[in-house]
């Protein structure tokens, strides 16, 4: 509790800070806030509490997921110190509305009751709608933001309106109870209670923008200030899918049939929808958000497969695939820095030439995304192929090895280009900070692929 | 602990070739590393105790990092580690670009290679398997020729697609074993699987190994692959990682689901067989060298892969043999196109002509090992294909008289190409040819030496093998009893 507290506070002071005009201090406190939250989050590790008649419950699921989350956080805002550089106005509020979407992203591991997750999940995204259009001046920003808040308005509708349905039906917002009101059924739920609970699930299907709901994510991911895009990808992500998990192994399971059914069918859907997706794109941004869709579907298998060490395999999942996915976003600012703002494919290549430290980390982080062994991302895929083939979905899992095959086939078209020279000879310059930090998570990303833990959540 | 020594003496190695800037002393150190190797190798093959080493890896999904080795292993760990010098030496007073790169990554291959024959757990199989492609993969692509950045992601998702397929396997196998599940080959060898699961879990193991090797129909990243590879790129390829879906199929499919082979035996023959004769017909209508010589290797390695699903002792004991041999006549092989490449400037056979004239001694050295790889009598190629050729026999007499046509069809595709380079009239432009240098000697004759020596002296290879092929037989056996039983 003590975190939320302070991360709150903390995004109040560097607003209040950002009227120093001195930009340098933003990110060093904004940091620092982070690693207190960090130490208040692992100390509350193994001593569960509740607050709020219930409504919110701190256990090691929470503890496990805010951590990951505040890391990948402290790591954007590094990498944030380079990139706001070049930014004149409004840069403490960029750091206030992260760390606020970040207070809405702590609630939504830890509520047992639909309305804390409703609370969640809008702060959550009333700053992100702000954060997607961010650059002010420009065209796509603004629609990407415009976009973001109707799409995402759109969903929070019907994600309330399931709640109304559910408290209808169930006369409960407390998922224990709800669980208990659904298992009288034995699987006939009344319509009611069914459209509600499919309505809550479309709502944040919508968030971790799953398909048939993705289709703002290409656009607003594209149209975003591309530090904010890695925030959404990563962050706003594993919130999501923590929320999700929690939802499903609190509220609603074991499923009733037919929204397994919809949830399988939304898996196989995600699956195909972000591979063959990514297969066309020739903008880099555009490649992450379709991988981000697809890394969904992956992560929506280990959900699914409802085994004992789900919720680890997801926490893994998320964390390893955040770890590799942010530095990514920041290797492309610098090469298109370099290229005079493109976004294509081809601004990449001539890395290895320029850079080639750069270029052997891109790799094993694209490794890392595409499941090759020694990355972290492997073993993720492999925990989720274990857990889902162990549960018996055999066709299922046979697809999405076909799917990551398609992933590995358009992530080295990003390697091929790295690996191409070119006659272009605009210099990449990477300041010393962003070199050790991309450094750093390949070095973490390869290390967490030998040295596997299993968080007992 | 000898054996976690073998798998890194090339990885330290490659790394600090990083480190160093003058590419003839790197080169050295390579070559130094992986004679090295080659040493310790030897002296594990020659000593009486048997050594193996395992630590827990990841507890919790049943892997441990656990090295050991059979007479079959042993073959193989030694095909790399023969191999790995020549392949180093085959560069040297050559001019490449990105030396320490270069070599660092081809010591990287031979490392995961090591491994991938060392691993006794299913899991660490797999990211040696996986690991053993980066490197080549990235020496395809920086190396490469015309083509490359098309040709080598075709290479990479080709081979990968029947990775991936394998890995499913692994994880089905896995949650099959009993108790808290694990990934060791011991335990899976163990299972019991019912034979209707045994039917499609073969070809889910198989594909993997069939596009490794690769067998008919699933060659088709090959012929351009090998056009383009650079000379040592496609040493590794054609020497090295070939076998690597042989031994894989041999440590899976056998042990694992012996009745899924039985079922699968004649269709997987029959397509092997579709493979000997596509290839040595294609070689035969090659006018580009190398290719030529890429179809001649997929010709004998579709005989080997044929030879192992008979599952006979012969066979298998041919098959062994044809490891070695092919593995070194290949190389040797590819080493002379390169030199006759370096020196023509082409590699059509319709430009060439009299190189003989010229070069006596390149022509004399070429021919003993065209002789060699077409299987002459008193070369090691006779002997494997003999053995073959016997135990496709015992099967049916039409697989062997199928199989016995990569012998003729080979004696005349590679003749034909010998005459067309090296005798008739000099071409024009060859008359400055130089003949061999005394490093490329240093090169041939030692293999040369090994190719004849084990046609006549073979015994001690079929000793080292000896009671792994009984044991590898042996898993079939009793299956192919008890259908023979239901039968009558």
């Amino acid at each position: 509790m003590s975190a939320l507290i302070i991360t709150t506070v903390l995004g109040i002071i560097l607003l209040y800070l950002g009227l120093t005009k001195n930009k340098a201090i933003l990110a060093p406190a904004a940091i620092t806030g982070l690693l207190i939250t960090l130490f208040l989050s692992l100390k509350t590790w193994g001593h569960g509490s509740k607050y709020f008649h219930d409504m919110i419950i701190i256990d090691n699921f929470s503890v496990a997921f805010n951590v990951s989350m505040i890391i990948i956080t402290i790591l954007i805002f590094l990498f944030g110190i380079n990139y706001y550089k070049r930014m004149e106005l409004h840069v403490a509020e960029q750091y206030s509305l992260m760390i606020f979407a970040l207070a809405g992203a702590f609630l939504m591991t830890s509520f047992s009751n639909l309305i804390m997750l409703f609370l969640g999940i809008e702060i959550l995204s009333i700053p992100l709608y702000i954060l997607a259009g961010g650059k002010k001046t420009s065209y796509r920003s603004n629609e990407a933001s415009f976009k973001y808040f109707m799409l995402g308005s759109f969903a929070t509708a019907f994600f309330l309106f399931g709640i109304a349905l559910v408290y209808g039906a169930s006369a409960t917002f407390y998922l224990p109870e709800i669980k208990t009101y659904i298992a009288q059924f034995n699987g006939n739920l009344p319509p009611m209670l069914m459209v509600g609970l499919l309505f809550i699930l479309i709502g944040v299907a919508f968030k971790v923008s799953v398909a048939p709901f993705h289709f703002w994510s290409p656009d607003v991911y594209e149209g975003a200030p591309t530090l904010v895009t890695a925030f959404m990808a990563t962050v706003v992500k594993t919130a999501g899918f923590a929320a999700f998990y929690r939802l499903l192994s609190m509220g609603l399971l074991p499923l009733p049939a037919p929204l397994k059914k919809a949830l399988w069918v939304m898996t196989g859907l995600t699956l195909l929808i972000g591979n063959l997706g990514a297969l066309r794109q020739t903008n880099f941004k555009r490649l992450l958000a379709y991988s981000a869709i697809a890394h969904s579907g992956f992560i929506m298998l280990a959900v699914l497969s409802q085994h004992d060490l789900s919720a680890s395999v997801l926490l893994y999942y998320t964390f390893v695939y955040s770890l590799a996915t942010v530095p990514l976003f920041i290797i492309f600012i610098l090469v298109k820095r370099a290229s005079s703002g493109l976004e294509t494919l081809h601004i990449f290549q001539g890395l290895y030439k320029k850079k080639p430290w750069i270029a052997v980390f891109t790799t094993i982080l694209l490794m890392s995304l595409a499941g090759i062994p020694l990355t972290a991302g492997f073993i993720a895929k492999y925990q989720v192929f274990v857990l889902s083939i162990s549960q018996g979905y055999l066709a299922i899992s046979i697809f999405a090895i076909l799917m990551a095959l398609i992933g590995i086939y358009y992530y080295f078209f990003v390697v091929r280009e790295v690996f191409t020279e070119t006659a272009e000879s605009n210099p990449i310059i990477v300041s010393k900070l962003n070199a050790a930090l991309i450094i750093v998570c390949g070095v973490a990303v390869v290390a967490l692929g030998i040295f596997v833990w299993n968080v007992p959540i | 602990m000898i054996l976690l020594i073998i798998l890194i003496i090339p990885f330290i190695t490659g790394l600090s070739l990083l480190l160093i800037r003058n590419s003839a002393i790197l080169k050295l150190v390579a070559l130094i590393s992986a004679v090295a190797n080659l040493l310790v190798t030897l002296s594990l093959i020659f000593s009486a105790s048997v050594s193996s080493y395992s630590v827990d890896w990841i507890s919790f999904l049943g892997t441990k990092f656990t090295l050991g080795y059979d007479g079959i292993s042993l073959i193989m760990l030694f095909l790399t580690n023969l191999l790995f010098p020549f392949i180093v030496l085959a560069g040297f007073k050559r001019d490449q670009n990105q030396t320490p790169i270069l070599y660092a990554l081809i010591l990287f291959t031979q490392s995961a290679l090591i491994g991938v024959f060392l691993a006794q757990n299913a899991f660490l199989f797999y990211v040696f398997w996986e690991l053993a492609l980066i490197p080549v993969y990235f020496i395809l692509l920086l190396w490469g020729g015309e083509g490359r950045r098309n040709i080598t992601l075709k290479f990479f998702i080709y081979t990968l697609t029947g990775s991936l397929f394998l890995l499913f396997g692994i994880i089905y196998l896995y949650q099959l074993t009993p108790g808290s599940h694990t990934t060791d080959f011991s335990a899976f060898y163990q299972l019991n699987i019912p034979s209707t699961t045994q039917v499609w879990l073969f070809w889910i193991l198989f594909i993997a190994f069939a596009i490794k090797m690769p067998v008919f129909p699933f060659h088709t990243w090959q012929p351009s692959t090998y056009t383009m590879a650079p000379t040592q790129g496609m040493m590794i390829l054609a020497g090295v990682m070939t076998k690597m879906g042989i031994y894989g199929a041999l440590r899976f499919l056998f042990p694992i689901v012996p009745k899924g082979v039985l079922y699968w035996q004649n269709t997987v023959i029959i397509m092997c067989l579709i493979g000997v004769i596509y290839a040595s017909v294609i070689a035969f209508r090659q006018t580009n060298l190398k290719k030529l010589i890429a179809f001649s290797s997929m010709a004998h390695i579709s005989l080997m892969a044929a030879a192992m699903f008979v599952m006979n002792y012969y066979a298998l004991q041919g098959l062994l043999f044809q490891v070695i041999s092919h593995g070194v006549t290949i190389i040797a092989l590819f080493y002379i196109v390169n030199l006759i490449g370096e020196r023509t400037g082409t590699l059509d056979l319709s430009q060439m002509g009299g190189i003989k004239l010229r070069a006596p001694n390149l022509a004399i050295l070429l021919l003993l090992v065209i002789l060699g790889s077409i299987a002459l009598p008193l070369t090691a190629g006779f002997i494997c294909e003999f053995l073959m050729i016997t135990g496709l026999f015992q099967q049916s007499v039409w697989f062997a008289v199928f199989g016995g046509l990569t012998m003729i069809l080979g004696a005349v595709y590679m003749l034909y190409a010998y005459q067309r380079v090296m005798l008739g009239d000099l071409r024009a432009g060859f008359e400055r040819i130089p003949d061999i240098r005394s490093l490329d000697y240093i090169f041939l004759i030692p293999l040369i030496i090994i190719i004849l020596g084990l046609g006549i002296f073979p015994q001690p290879l079929f000793n080292m093998a000896d009671e792994s092929v009984y044991a590898m037989q042996n898993f079939l056996k009793p299956v192919a009893d008890s259908i023979l039983a239901i039968i009558r």
